[in-house]
């Protein structure tokens, strides 16, 4: 047997250098922003034009290719946003605290495209466009739950203090995720169960559902694309007396 | 072309959700970006405000 060799860990001790992380960003963000503009085009095609109208909704199904995108990100930023500050509470990493700063103004604005396009689709299908409604009201509170988070960390000149208070809110609302998520399964709603988001097979054909999954891609993708961006400036604020901030900015 | 755009009688829900879907897109592209330039030049104007001696 050969004997063993320690790990090497410099790449992960790399991810926590502001430097390191302030270039990689820069590098990968292209990677992202560009395979997320094709994927949402390709989406927007397939859905606006060549997907048929639904047999009971008619065209106004097509409203499912902004909302369905839009209601995962708001989930998925969230969960993203969670665990970062998670990971920065227990380790005491800063580069985590950045990532979760990072995400909330992009979580809290899709989770409004996830609510406003809901209504739209509301009014002509159920009659309403707001009804107190267990899928509603949860989504409506993962809104706020992104707002008490970026006011909290307004709230604070400290970042340090912004981080511990802000991640701790971070946490403790994740509990929400689950709600949204299963809240059209465990009470009787008004919203649809899922269509794509379930154990069995999908119940769209493939000319609807290919498009509603390129758009579901190329947002994520589009996500990350952002996060990269708002990382940078993050990291950037926080490093006040860094001597690389000079070397990045060149003269 | 205008069948299209009528959206089977579904346009007034349709494009305001995709108008307000493209809002959403546009503001976090042109945010990230505002913000990732204003701490570029914060950060500019820390450094020169230390001096060159630093």
């Amino acid at each position: 047997m050969a004997t063993a060799r320690p790990l090497n860990w410099t790449w992960f001790h790399r991810l926590g250098s502001p430097p390191y992380i302030y270039e990689l960003a820069a590098r990968l963000a292209p990677w992202f922003g560009w395979p997320a503009a094709l994927a949402i085009v390709g989406g927007l095609w397939g859905g606006l034009v060549l997907a048929p109208p639904d047999y009971q909704q008619g065209d106004g199904f097509r409203i499912i290719y902004v909302h369905a995108p839009s209601a995962w990100m708001s989930l998925m930023v969230y969960t993203t946003m969670a665990v970062a500050a998670a990971t920065g509470l227990i380790w005491r990493m800063k580069i985590a605290h950045a990532v979760a700063a990072s995400c909330a103004p992009i979580g809290a604005s899709f989770t409004l495209a996830a609510l406003v396009t809901g209504a739209l689709w509301g009014q002509p299908m159920w009659g309403t466009y707001w009804e107190w409604d267990p899928r509603l009201t949860s989504e409506l509170i993962l809104f706020f739950l992104y707002l008490g988070y970026l006011g909290l960390r307004a709230g604070f000149d400290d970042t340090q203090r912004a981080d511990r208070a802000s991640g701790l809110l971070a946490v403790v609302g994740v509990v929400n995720v689950p709600i949204i998520h299963y809240s059209v399964t465990w009470w009787n709603s008004l919203h649809q169960a899922p269509s794509v988001m379930r154990l069995a097979k999908p119940t769209m054909p493939p000319s609807m559902l290919v498009p509603l999954l390129l758009m579901l891609l190329g947002f994520t993708l589009f996500f990350v694309a952002i996060l990269l961006v708002r990382l940078r400036a993050e990291v950037l604020n926080r490093e006040r007396s860094a001597s690389w901030v000079r070397e990045v900015l060149g003269p | 072309m205008r069948e299209f755009f009528a959206m089977g009688g579904y346009a007034a829900y349709v494009w305001p959700a995709y108008a307000v879907t493209l809002a959403v897109v546009v503001f976090n592209i042109v945010s990230a970006r505002r913000s990732l330039a204003r701490a570029r030049e914060e950060a500019r104007r820390r450094l020169s405000m230390r001096g060159e001696g630093s």
